[in-house]
């Protein structure tokens, strides 16, 4: 093939959709979305952050703008016809923004058919990666945003109302996926009886919910296997400030596989220091204030290991 | 909840090949993960489904820790036959294999903090790589701090760094080369 054929052809794009969640607010999880979609700009990415915190959003303040005149709220509600058109730009070279800060949307509910128009856009998006601030909770809308993503990130702090968030964030978006899944009504009953920690089935983990559906319809148990196998989270561990709880991200990895049978993986942690609390107060990023503190470095760990699809392992 | 058929080794999480530097890391994984104060399980598992899974680390623990009772459960697994030695190599001596994660070669040029945060990442202790090497805790601090006031000759320095390195799962030899030119050329 000729040089000159090579470059008429257009380049295969592989657009990604990311997203980032966490069942319990105030967390930090905006400011790891807009730093993280800071440090894959930096890494040559066409990023676009999605504020999907619809009842809260408030991802332009992170990154120093003003509240967009527009947003996902103004397409959702068809005030403009096309996503492009809430697409804002930001300071930052190849970064750009669609806010949720329009308020339209407050109680944060949108419905089926909403949500798929969203979903299409955002996937027909002209960037590399759509990044996705997720509102906390375990809404359907939150899960489904989470669900579809290709990178799909769990965002926690190493303390036991987060942590216990998270799993409970990490139950919710399997289960729904799961019913998703689920081959006839009756399977769908289990899951659903599931969501309730007192259900009559004894059912207190994706496990003992997979034992239950092969107990109600053998046949039914393997394509939910699948679904279990393909579900994947990624635990991130903001504000750490020890040893011990860089090692929490390990040990929830375990934990998911061995208590949950979830595969999930760790992509990192990010030091608590104040020079995020400093730049959160000057309206700045801190990845781009303060490019060389500790969180700086991790969140550009982060960012390098996702793009090249490594995660944090254990030494043996 | 893990199955009661498990072994030792899956118990831990490693593979039989696994050295006692491995066992003893994931031993302490392990127990972390079950501690009482534990972060991850204590709202996944209730008190008596976590000591039951903390005895059996500690079962698992006391027979991999021991060279005779380990070979004894390796026999009673089909893994080795009666008649071989207990085979105990130190890391050091062990190939990479399944057991063990591929090196990393971090990126030029290597930072003590790049070999810090590489190491903290990884749960390892200062301690640990101190014992493995045989290199002094001191001397370790001063690699991740870059202390070059104090830090030894570089021909010295290069076999430490190699030492730290091959602990962690950094591969030795580049590791060494880049930290040690970086060092030098900013003394």
């Amino acid at each position: 093939m000729s040089g000159a054929l090579a470059l008429a052809l257009p380049r295969p794009v592989r657009r990604q959709i990311w997203s980032i969640g966490g069942g319990k607010g105030g967390i930090g999880k905006s400011l790891l979305a807009a730093s993280l979609g800071w440090q894959l700009a930096r890494l040559g990415k066409r990023v676009v952050l999605v504020d999907a915190d619809l009842g809260g959003a408030n991802l332009h303040t992170c990154l120093g703008l003003p509240g967009p005149s527009r947003g996902l709220g103004d397409f959702i509600l068809r005030r403009v016809e096309r996503l492009e058109d809430v697409v804002v730009d930001t300071p930052f070279p190849r970064l750009s923004l669609i806010s949720g800060a329009s308020d339209v949307l407050g109680a944060a509910n949108i419905n089926y058919q909403q949500k798929l128009r969203v979903l299409n856009k955002l996937r027909a998006l002209d960037v590399d990666v759509v990044l996705i601030d997720l509102g906390a909770g375990t809404s359907h809308n939150i899960i489904d945003f989470f669900l579809i993503s290709d990178v799909s990130l769990l965002a926690v702090v190493p303390e036991p109302t987060s942590i216990e968030n998270g799993y409970r964030f990490i139950k919710s978006a399997l289960y729904r996926r799961l019913r998703n899944a689920a081959p006839n009504p009756a399977v769908r009953e289990v899951i659903d009886a599931a969501l309730d920690p007192k259900n009559a089935h004894g059912i207190r983990t994706p496990l003992d919910l997979l034992a239950a559906v092969e107990r109600e319809d053998a046949n039914a148990v393997a394509p939910l296997r699948r679904e279990l196998g393909e579900f994947h989270p990624r635990f991130v561990v903001n504000q750490v400030r020890s040893p011990a709880d860089i090692a929490v991200g390990h040990q929830l990895v375990t934990a998911c596989a061995r208590h949950l049978g979830v595969r999930a993986s760790y992509a990192g942690y990010v030091h608590y220091d104040d020079v995020v609390w400093r730049a959160v107060r000057e309206r700045r990023l801190f990845v781009e204030k303060d490019p060389d503190s500790a969180p700086s470095q991790d969140v550009r760990q982060i960012a390098r290991g996702l793009v090249e699809g490594e995660t944090l392992a254990l030494a043996w | 909840m893990s199955a009661p058929t498990e072994t030792h080794y899956g118990v831990l999480g490693i593979g039989p090949r696994a050295t006692p530097e491995q066992v003893e890391r994931a031993y302490r994984h392990a127990a972390g993960l079950y501690d009482q104060d534990s972060l991850a399980t204590y709202s996944l598992l209730d008190v008596e489904e976590r000591e039951q899974a903390r005895e059996r680390v500690e079962a698992a623990y006391a027979v991999l820790r021991d060279a005779a009772r380990r070979h004894q459960y390796d026999v009673s697994l089909g893994i080795v036959s009666p008649t071989s030695a207990p085979a105990f190599a130190p890391a050091a001596a062990v190939a990479p294999g399944p057991d063990r994660p591929p090196v990393v070669v971090l990126p030029d040029p290597v930072t003590g903090a790049d070999l810090k945060r590489f190491r903290e990442s990884r749960g390892i202790t200062l301690r640990e790589i101190s014992t493995a090497s045989k290199v002094g805790i001191r001397y370790l601090e001063y690699i991740e701090a870059e202390r070059k006031e104090v830090l030894p000759a570089p021909v010295y320095l290069r076999g430490f760094v190699q030492e730290y390195a091959r602990v962690v799962g950094l591969d030795p030899r580049p590791t060494a080369e880049s930290y040690v030119a970086r060092v030098v050329s900013a003394r």
